[in-house]
């Protein structure tokens, strides 16, 4: 019956052509989730470089960032009398300061930052954009932008000088521990040397230092023998030579080197990126000839000083006409 | 220093310091105080003219005349400790994150801030830890951690609800650079208008012993002048001396 066959065959067929068909699709599916999985493998190399270059350049940047900072002479004022609240305030002299790193700005040839009163002003400003200023007989087209600043650290530095204890340091390593305890604290309570009543003593014998601890203010009577100007510094793992002392021992005299002892600590350390509130980086003057940076600053000043060019009172104005200088900023 | 996270803003303006070289990060110094500690039974006076106060220590001992008798007293330069260089380096740490996002509305006193905040990232369940260390900071929060591992989770996950009072305020976390004393020199400066008068005899009483001690070093004939200040803490008694930096 050639109806039948004819059916038959095309069952036949659609059997074969579905079978191919799930056969396609399901290489269809392993083709797909094979490109899928690809893909993500591409994305998973880009990525982990990405990670490997910040975290590169992460490293950079903090072993890069440090403070390096040589203090000048402070003067200094008495400002009143307070009552200690603790016993911990009354044995030690403190001193503490902020520290705010000024955060630098490389100024180019041919830009200028001008510094307003009002931050109101400097946006203004910005806002703007153009600018046409009278440099003198030239007309100067200049852009007003505001200053991309980098970051800057700051912190506190909290130092404490003990007024009842003292380092010691380079003594000789000739007795039994508890017996050269108890040589430094006869020897350090001789009122004649400059010593005052012990309240204790740590000795360590491997490094030959002690820190000897008085009664109330024994020991400033100790730190008042080593007269002048002292240097107390607090190295990681040096101290410096102070002046020394008589330690006895056994008719003979050592000198050992006593310095005040001091904790240097830091306090609320952060990283602040630096924001730009009241200064503006003026643009556009790197063809200026046959002038200088002070007039150019100057017609700055006399143009942006007037509120009928957007301007307001003008704190100060420094430009680069040649070399590109450090400009810095602070709080 | 270019820092890959976001870090508080501080606002910064230029005041004119220009140089041509670039030279490490200059800094500038505030908030200067120094604390000096008066024990009882002494005095600090501040002349007006340094060098009556170079001439009245000129003599370790001063007899003071107090009607029928005389105190004795011993004076002193007064000197103190002041921070000459500072180096300081900074790191990433593995142990503390900075916590920001805070609105500046936010009607919490430091410790109540530093309180809430310890106790949501202290819980495990909101992927911290126990809290070792807490400071408020400009613009943010540095909490330490006592377990590896802590922060940088932390750290991942960025950003969190944080019940503060009755708000649930949506704060970040991100990575923190402590920073390390590399080296701290401090040095001892003489305040030349000062004299430290010590071993004040407990015959008077305050007020009375701040007037007999204020004529007796105005006296030219003792060496003494003008006083700008004198503050007394009686036997019995603690003070602090407190000093500042000189503006302008």
């Amino acid at each position: 019956m050639p109806g039948l066959e004819i059916m038959a065959a095309n069952e036949d067929n659609k059997k074969q052509a579905l079978k191919e068909c799930c056969l396609d699709e399901e290489f269809t599916q392993d083709e797909q989730n094979q490109k899928l999985i690809d893909e993500i493998a591409k994305e998973n190399i880009l990525l982990t470089e990405e990670i490997q270059k910040l975290e590169a350049e992460l490293q950079e940047a903090t072993r890069n960032s440090q403070i390096n900072e040589d203090i000048p002479e402070t003067k200094i004022k008495f400002t009143s009398v307070e009552n200690p609240e603790s016993d911990s305030q009354f044995s030690n002299i403190s001193y503490s300061c902020q520290v705010s790193s000024k955060v630098p700005y490389e100024l180019q040839k041919g830009q200028a930052l001008i510094t307003f009163e009002k931050e109101e002003v400097a946006q203004n400003v910005i806002r703007r954009g153009e600018h046409y200023v009278q440099l003198q007989d030239v007309n100067v087209k200049m852009m007003a932008k505001p200053v991309p600043l980098n970051s800057g650290v700051r912190f506190q530095v909290h130092v404490e000088v003990s007024k009842m204890k003292v380092n010691v340091t380079e003594i000789p390593d000739i007795l039994p521990e508890s017996q050269m305890r108890d040589k430094l604290e006869l020897s350090f309570c001789k009122s004649r040397n400059g010593g005052g009543e012990v309240e204790s003593v740590e000795y360590d014998k491997q490094s030959g230092s002690a820190v000897i601890t008085f009664v109330e203010s024994g020991g400033t009577h100790v730190l008042r023998k080593l007269n002048g100007a002292l240097p107390f510094q607090l190295f990681a793992d040096k101290i410096l030579k102070m002046k020394d002392y008589p330690l006895y021992i056994n008719q003979n005299c050592h000198r050992v080197i006593v310095s005040p002892y001091t904790e240097t600590h830091l306090k609320k350390f952060q990283v602040f990126s630096g924001v730009a509130k009241r200064t503006v980086l003026l643009t556009g003057m790197e063809n200026l000839q046959k002038t200088d940076e002070e007039t150019v600053e100057d017609f700055i000043n006399i143009h942006f000083q007037r509120e009928k060019n957007g301007g307001g009172e003008v704190e100060v104005v420094a430009c680069s006409l040649g070399q590109s200088q450090i400009a810095y900023f602070e709080e | 220093m270019l820092v890959p996270f976001p870090v508080p803003e501080v606002p910064l303006v230029f005041r004119g310091h220009i140089q041509q070289d670039r030279e490490m990060a200059k800094s500038v110094i505030s908030k200067l105080q120094i604390s000096y500690p008066l024990p009882g039974g002494s005095a600090v006076v501040i002349f007006d003219d340094p060098n009556v106060a170079k001439q009245v220590l000129q003599q370790k001992e001063h007899k003071i005349n107090v009607e029928e008798f005389w105190l004795r007293v011993q004076v002193q330069p007064l000197e103190l400790p002041m921070l000459t260089t500072i180096q300081v380096s900074s790191q990433m740490s593995d142990q503390r994150v900075l916590v920001s996002g805070f609105p500046a509305e936010l009607k919490l006193s430091e410790e109540e801030l530093l309180d809430k905040l310890e106790i949501f990232f202290g819980k495990t369940k909101n992927g911290g830890g126990d809290v070792e260390m807490r400071e408020l900071l400009q613009g943010g929060v540095m909490l330490g951690f006592a377990k590896d591992g802590v922060a940088q989770r932390l750290c991942q996950t960025g950003q969190f609800t944080v019940p503060l009072g009755k708000q649930q305020v949506p704060l970040r976390a991100s990575p923190y650079v402590s920073g390390t004393i590399q080296k701290a020199e401090v040095r001892s400066q003489l305040v030349p208008q000062a004299v430290l008068v010590l071993n004040i005899p407990d015959v008077l009483d305050g007020p009375e012993l701040q007037d007999i001690l204020e004529v007796h070093f105005q006296k030219p004939t003792r060496g003494g002048g003008e006083v700008e200040a004198l503050r007394v803490v009686p036997l019995g008694h603690r003070g602090l001396a407190v000093f500042t930096a000189k503006s302008g």
